[in-house]
């Protein structure tokens, strides 16, 4: 909207802290949370094992409903934290909003297309690297004139439009999310003659909407990488 | 919006290479601290159960093999008894014969024996009394004669007079 970030200007490069304090902060509950789960693995596994192996294989399943072969394996850790990470950045900016001065300072990362973008391309680099190193450079270049030749330019915009729908889907699910959410906070404390109505109203709208937007979270993350995994496939598994 | 889409075609690539940076460290570490361990364990757990489920295999048909065997012993076994309560059923009833007849035979010599020794008795008896009888036939008639009569001249007459008697 028309908020206003702060920044940090390190030379050239220009950092948005309202992105990178949060991301940062995921990244740490991510790895705590993981850390935390992962204590003394057993080969009977407890409570806090099970939770893990359940996520684990949960991406697993994700990579490897793509691509069941040995290909798979060199993957499954990068969708497992990406995953997680994704899922972290939609919940965190949920119930987290913090506001100083008209300055946002901590919000959803991935409801600024920046980021959404930076992890697409993550992941389009990463299908293109695996492209080459699986069926060599020529290899890698045939699958842009298949099937046929003059499918080279569709092919080509395809990468394009791939890294386009990747990003911009989850930024503007969650970015769409947090407007709401702001939006309906604003309603509920707008004040004035009609606030006895407008706070419940909007208290109840608001918990109705973080809730669902929760499952928009979840969902998100869960597309984002199962789609990361079938660009990946296409370009990494030879048929 | 807008803004945003500015921003990140050139204005602010530091959260570009911040996002990259933080991306990166999150996965190694967590690919240290947290995917090796569990994922090691998961694979040994598996491992333990193909093992597992081979071995279970293995003693299956061994536990089959051993109770085919031990069937088939029992049924050399059943065998093996049977021949011997007959063969234990046949020497009894020849034992059995073969005491009987011994009895048998016993008796018989017994009785035969016994007859014999009755007959002697009867014999001897008789002949008792057939010398007794000629001694006094011989000292009455010498009586009545008044003369002695010689036994033994006399003897085989009387022999056969007592002959005529016994019959």
């Amino acid at each position: 909207m028309n908020d206003k970030y702060p920044e940090l200007q390190l030379g050239p490069v220009r950092f948005n802290l309202a992105n990178d304090i949060p991301m940062l902060i995921a990244a740490v509950v991510v790895f705590l949370l993981v850390f935390y789960l992962s204590r003394k693995p057993k080969l009977r596994p407890g409570g806090k094992q099970n939770l893990l192996e359940w996520i684990i294989d949960f991406t697993n399943g994700i990579v490897k409903g793509e691509m069941p072969g040995k290909e798979g394996n060199t993957f499954k850790l990068f969708i497992f934290t990406m995953f997680l990470f994704v899922f972290m950045m939609n919940q965190l900016g949920l119930f987290i909003d913090v506001k100083i001065d008209g300055y946002t300072w901590f919000h959803s990362p991935t409801a600024s297309p920046l980021i959404t973008m930076t992890l697409a391309m993550i992941v389009l680099v990463l299908s293109h690297y695996y492209g080459v190193k699986n069926k060599g450079f020529k290899g890698y270049l045939k699958g842009y004139v298949t099937p046929m030749a003059f499918m080279a330019p569709i092919n080509l915009l395809e990468e394009f439009t791939n890294f386009m729908t990747l990003s911009l889907r989850l930024y503007g699910n969650i970015f769409a999310g947090e407007v709401l959410v702001m939006l309906i906070r604003n309603l509920g404390l707008m004040g004035g003659h009609a606030a006895f109505v407008a706070f419940p109203f909007g208290f109840i709208v608001e918990m109705v909407w973080q809730g669902f937007s929760v499952f928009i979270g979840s969902i998100q993350a869960y597309i984002f990488v199962t789609l990361g995994t079938v660009y990946m496939s296409h370009k990494a598994v030879s048929e | 919006m807008i803004y945003g889409l500015i921003g990140a075609a050139g204005l602010e690539l530091g959260d570009f290479l911040f996002g990259l940076l933080t991306f990166i460290v999150l996965m190694l570490l967590v690919g240290k601290f947290a995917w090796k361990p569990v994922v090691g364990m998961m694979a040994a757990r598996q491992d333990k159960i193909t093992g597992d489920l081979d071995y279970a295999d293995k003693s299956r048909a061994e536990a089959q093999d051993l109770l085919a065997k031990r069937q088939d012993e029992l049924k050399n076994t059943q065998a093996e008894a049977v021949t011997i309560v007959n063969n234990a059923k046949a020497n009894g009833e020849k034992q059995e014969k073969e005491i009987v007849a011994a009895a048998h035979e016993e008796a018989s010599s017994i009785k035969s024996k016994a007859q014999q020794d009755i007959a002697q008795a009867k014999q001897d008896a008789l002949n008792g009394a057939r010398d007794q009888v000629a001694d006094l036939s011989v000292t009455i008639a010498s009586k009545i004669i008044g003369k002695s009569l010689k036994a033994e001249d006399q003897q085989a007459l009387i022999d056969d007079y007592i002959k005529g008697l016994g019959d």
